[in-house]
Order: C-alpha cells, then sequence, then structure tokens
C-alpha cells in the first residue's frame, strides 16, 4: 500500500497525534461550523440551515461593535508587545554575552511560572483605584486622585495581555535577530554605514521573519482572549469571546455563538493570510 | 617607496590575551600584500585593525597618510572582502553591489546604475543584477563581494581569506582572476591567508606571522629559498631538516659531508656549534645507472615513495641520518620509477643548503 516502509513509519509515528487532533480540534470546529447555519428554537435546535444568524451578526451593531473592538484591542495589543519585545530581544542578542544569553531567555519566560488567571489578578491589584500604582503615584505626589482610566477598560485589556503576551514576541524576534550573520553587520559598516543606518538596512529587515512571528503569535490568541477582557476590562472593554461565551452559556444561543465564532476566526484567518503573503513577498529569493 | 599602510609597534590584547605582539609594517601603494600564518597567529586581527573592526590597544595605524586612531570603520578608505563574503541575503546582486554607493550624493540614479554595470562587468557578473543572492555559487558570491568592496575605490582592499570556502579548481581560477584585477584596478591589496602556496603565487611581498609577530617579511622567492628560521621554513612549502655542526663557515651535515655555506645561506645569522641544515625536496635528484651528478652525491636507499602522477616523492635514507630525507622527481618520459628498498644514488647541490641556528 504504502511506497516504502519510511513512509510507512512516519505515518505511524503520526498517528496517534493526527488522531488526537482530528477528534479534538476538527470535529469541534465542524460542529460549531454546523451549529452555525442552525437556529436555536426555544429550548430545541433547528436543524434547517440559514444564514439568519450570520445576517444578524453582522447586522446587530452590538456586535460588530464587539469584532470591531476585539480587533482594535488586539491590534494594539500586538503593536504595543513588539514594539516592547523589540528592544530587548535585541538586546539580548547583541549585547549579551554568548555564554548568558540562555540565562537571560530562561528569566524572560519567568512570567510563565504563575498561572494566567493569577497574573491577571496581579495586574488588578496594580491597577485598581486603591492599587499598587494609584496609591504610589498619590504618595509621593504626582497626581491628586486616583487614575481611573488604567481599570476596567481597554487600556487594561491592552496592558494586560501586552505583559502576558511579552515572551511570545520576545523569542521569535530573538530566534531572527540570532540567525543574522554577524559579518553582515560589519559588512554594512564597512561598506560606509553607521550604526543606525546599518540597523535600518541590514539588522531590521533581517529581523522581519521574526517580527511578523511575533505579530501572528501575539494577535491570533489575543483576539478570542476571554479572560482577561473579563476580569480587567469592565463593560467597555469587553471583546467578542466574552459574546460568545455569553450566547453559549447565559442566552442558551448555541447557533448564535457558534456564528460569532466562526466569523471571528474568518477575520483572524484573513489578518494571518495577510502576513503569510506579506513575508512571502518580504523573503522572496531568500532561503532561510 | 610610498606607504598607503604604515604600521608602528601596533600592540593587541584581549583582556590578557596578547594578540598582536608590536608589528611593525609599511605596505606599498599598489602592492599585493599578504599576511600568512597558521590559525591563531593574529593575521586576521591585524587585517580587521586595519579596517576598523578592532581597536588598537598600543601603537600607530596610518592610511594614506592619517592617523586612523579615531576614525571608525565606516570612515576609512578601505573595503574588505569577508571569508563568508556576507553578501545581503535580503537583497539582489545589483543591491548588494550598490550598497556602499547610498551616500554618494554626487551620483544621480543613472549614473550609480551604470557604476554597478562597471563593477559588474569588472568580476565577469554582467547580466547577473537581478539575481538573488541565495541563487549564487561560491565563486559568484566572491565576485559580488569583490564587485562590492571595489566599486567605492577603497585606497586598500583588505581580502580575509577569500578563498578557503572554494573548491580547488576555482580556487586556482580565482587565484589569477585577483592578480589580474589587482594589476588593473591598481589598488593596494592586502590578502589574508594560511594557504602558503595561495600566498606565494598572488603576493608581491609575504609577511609571515607567528604568535601575534611578523617572523619575516620578503618577497615569495627569497622567503621560499632563504626562509630565517625553520619554523617559517616549515611553513612555507616542504623542507628537509638535518642536524649539522658549524664550526666557522662550514658546516659538517651527517649524511651530506661538509659543506661552506655563503651569508646568504644562512638569513637567520651564522651559526656555530650545532645548528639546522635545511634544503628543500626538488632540489636534489636521484641519479640513474651511471649518469654523472651535476653536483655532489652521496648513497642512499628508497625507504619509501608517493606517485602523485606528475611527481615521484621519494623518502631516502642516508647512512648515518635517523630521518630518511625527501626529494621529488618529476616523472619525465621514460624515466623509471624507483621501488621500495632500492638502492640508489643521490645528488644536491649546496647552494640550496639554507643553515638555521638551533
Amino acid at each position: 500500500m504504502f511506497r516504502n516502509s519510511q513512509t510507512a513509519r512516519g505515518l505511524t509515528l503520526i498517528a496517534p497525534p493526527a488522531l488526537y487532533a482530528l477528534l479534538l480540534l476538527a470535529v469541534p470546529l465542524l460542529a460549531i461550523f454546523a451549529f452555525s447555519f442552525w437556529s436555536q428554537d426555544f429550548l430545541t435546535i433547528d436543524y434547517t440551515p440559514t444564514l439568519n444568524n450570520y445576517r444578524e451578526a453582522l447586522s446587530e451593531p452590538l456586535y460588530t461593535e464587539l469584532m470591531m473592538r476585539s480587533v482594535l484591542i488586539a491590534g494594539a495589543v500586538t503593536v504595543a508587545t513588539v514594539l516592547l519585545a523589540f528592544p530587548i530581544a535585541y538586546f539580548v542578542s547583541f549585547h549579551v554575552p554568548q555564554s548568558r544569553k540562555s540565562l537571560w531567555i530562561f528569566l524572560i519566560t519567568i512570567p510563565f511560572w504563575t498561572s494566567y488567571l493569577i497574573r491577571v489578578f496581579l495586574w488588578k491589584v496594580i491597577l485598581g483605584y486603591n492599587g499598587v500604582l494609584n496609591s504610589s503615584l498619590l504618595s509621593i505626589g504626582i497626581i491628586d486622585e486616583p487614575l481611573t482610566f488604567i481599570l476596567y477598560n481597554a487600556n487594561a485589556v491592552v496592558i494586560t495581555l501586552a505583559h502576558a503576551f511579552a515572551p511570545f514576541a520576545i523569542l521569535p524576534i530573538f530566534v531572527s535577530l540570532e540567525k543574522i550573520d554577524r559579518s553582515l553587520l560589519e559588512a554594512s559598516r564597512d561598506l560606509g554605514e553607521n550604526h543606525v543606518m546599518t540597523f535600518l538596512r541590514v539588522t531590521l529587515p533581517l529581523a522581519v521573519p521574526g517580527v511578523v512571528a511575533a505579530t501572528l503569535i501575539v494577535f491570533i490568541p489575543t483576539i478570542g482572549d476571554y479572560v482577561t477582557p473579563r476580569l480587567v476590562g469592565g463593560p467597555n472593554g469587553l471583546m467578542i469571546a466574552n459574546m460568545i461565551q455569553t450566547q453559549f452559556l447565559k442566552l442558551n444561543n448555541a447557533p448564535m455563538g457558534a456564528a460569532l465564532a466562526v466569523i471571528a476566526m474568518a477575520i483572524v484567518t484573513v489578518i494571518a493570510l495577510f502576513f503569510i503573503f506579506l513575508n512571502r513577498r518580504w523573503l522572496k529569493g531568500r532561503n532561510s | 617607496m610610498t606607504a598607503i599602510v604604515s604600521l608602528k609597534d601596533v600592540q593587541k590584547y584581549y583582556g590578557t590575551y596578547h594578540a598582536l605582539r608590536g608589528v611593525t609594517l609599511d605596505i606599498a601603494q599598489g602592492e599585493f600584500f599578504s599576511l600568512l600564518g597558521p590559525s591563531g597567529c593574529g593575521k586576521t586581527t591585524l587585517l580587521r585593525t586595519i579596517a576598523g573592526f578592532e581597536d588598537i590597544s598600543e601603537g600607530t595605524l596610518i592610511l594614506s597618510g592619517q592617523n586612523m586612531a579615531d576614525v571608525p570603520a565606516n570612515k576609512r578608505p578601505t573595503n574588505m572582502v569577508f571569508q563568508s563574503y556576507a553578501i545581503f541575503p535580503h537583497l539582489s546582486v545589483g543591491e548588494n553591489v550598490a550598497f556602499g554607493l547610498r551616500k554618494r550624493s554626487d551620483l544621480n540614479t543613472k549614473e550609480k546604475a551604470a557604476l554597478v554595470q562597471d563593477a559588474l562587468e569588472m568580476v565577469g557578473l554582467v547580466g547577473f543584477e537581478k539575481r538573488a543572492a541565495h541563487a549564487l555559487s561560491g565563486g559568484q558570491r566572491q565576485r559580488v563581494a569583490l564587485a562590492r568592496a571595489l566599486i567605492l575605490k577603497p585606497k586598500v582592499l583588505l581580502l580575509d581569506e577569500p578563498l578557503s570556502a572554494l573548491d580547488k579548481k576555482m580556487r586556482d581560477q580565482m587565484q589569477n582572476e585577483l592578480r589580474q584585477l589587482q594589476r588593473h584596478v591598481g589598488i593596494t591589496f592586502i590578502l589574508v591567508t594560511h594557504d602558503q602556496e595561495e600566498a606565494l603565487i598572488m603576493s608581491d611581498r609575504i609577511a609571515v606571522m607567528f604568535d601575534g609577530e611578523i617572523a619575516q617579511l620578503a618577497d615569495p622567492q627569497t622567503l621560499y629559498r632563504r626562509p630565517i628560521s625553520r619554523r617559517v621554513a616549515d611553513f612555507i612549502g616542504v623542507m628537509n631538516f638535518l642536524p649539522a655542526n658549524a664550526s666557522g663557515n662550514k658546516i659538517d651535515i651527517p649524511g651530506l659531508g661538509a659543506a661552506t655555506l655563503t651569508p646568504e645561506q644562512c638569513p637567520g645569522g651564522t651559526p656555530s656549534g650545532p645548528c639546522t641544515i635545511g634544503i628543500r625536496p626538488e632540489t636534489m635528484s636521484i641519479l640513474f645507472g651511471t649518469e654523472p651528478a651535476p653536483a655532489r652525491e652521496t648513497n642512499g636507499t628508497v625507504h619509501e615513495l608517493a606517485y602523485y602522477g606528475d611527481m615521484t616523492y621519494y623518502d631516502i635514507a642516508l647512512p648515518g641520518v635517523e630521518k630518511p630525507v625527501t626529494l621529488s622527481m618529476k616523472n619525465l618520459v621514460g624515466r623509471r620509477v624507483l621501488e621500495r628498498g632500492e638502492s640508489t644514488r643521490i645528488s644536491w647541490d649546496d647552494r640550496a643548503l639554507v643553515a638555521f641556528a638551533d
């Protein structure tokens, strides 16, 4: 059946995870997809195929606004995370001695030692009305009354998520910077460019694959994040995932929730494809 | 001689490691100069200090009349061909070659394109400007690196082991081309290499470096014929070393008998007492049958031989000498290849001997 035993062995090796992925990923996805074309009839599901859910999702201002907000918050988180991660990755790659690099990378992963949920709660403590930040600023007299724009709104969601995803952005950028042959930087200097121009003409273009990877790795999970907006977002910081949860569990309207989930996935897919295309274009004619 | 590169007592420390131990050197305008030595001898460090990638700890470096103490790499009148070629992978061949032209505000786009064309023509890569960097062979990458450096018309071109990544055939071809290119553009080339043959073929002068110091600075022929020390002689080509004993200008060499050497044959100074005599394999030959000796002769036995096609290398055991001497013979038409264990007469000329003090 198989042309050679190596193919057979390869297929055998990937069979368990493939089966696992199929059962726990593909089947639920298909179920969601199927649900999105059905409709909720009080307690039972009406299996007649319909596009009503999508129609409602795309016309109801509440849904479209949540969708837009999710994209904007995820975009802001991504921009903030990548912009902050790049200098860190650059520092570790270019200015930390080779023998210390793995220690630095290890230290960068420290946030992962505590659970995501606990970290979100910690941000609540830091950003709260009587929180660490406000009381410190008050006590040293920088502000007269507590800042309120930093908790229970979109800002809090951005701050919390940017912190949570920082290592995910640092690592791919670090890897792409590590791959840059240092003699290329010397060549640029040798050909008359100073440090700044060398960075702009050589380092940055060669780090693009890492930046694109970081962007996708941060953007994709962020847009569907549920915990952070729920805990620190307040009413104006809620995102589409919160609405999907509400549809499924509170309003008992699984088909509507499924339709919103499919739309959210479609948005992620479009944006991801755009970045992959960008990466391809950028990397045309590069082998690494 | 007007020196374009002038180093005076250049010292370089890496922490406590003394990488350059007082290098003093003048390189003339238009010269093809090589820094030759084993790995770790400081030749690459020296090249990188000239390029400005390494500071010098002590001493002075003058390039084209200007002290380089506070001049960064990007402001020096040098350009470099890197060992890895350092071709920018995100740029095409044309963009690589044009990289250094960005700052030339006196040129418009058209003039820059013309310069790129000229540079590509010079290295034989016309029609490659749109080619992606990764779609190039090793030899082509080397040419791009050359064009990219030469387009800026540097006072000095620095080449860091540029041929070490190429295969033998390509290397031979590039040695030739580099030499011709250098004569054509008239720019001073400084080549770093560990390959003595490469240095001999290409250079006007060679500085042999050991342990951060220049051991000998000479033209290729002098370097080969009159190496200053046993270490230099051992590094450049093959040489037989025989223990000997000097008294006055007479030297007694077990196996070869007594010889009288001129001062030129003692480039490291005339030895007295126990010393070492060196002789190159190609200056000795085997005498077939009753062939008369052109110079001096002695008897020996073939200890081992290696047939190379064009040449045969014999290890000849001489009576009273512990180590057999190596000599090479061209495999001319009708000339027999001796067999192992065969007795033979060998001949040499005393003028080929070099003496080293122990």
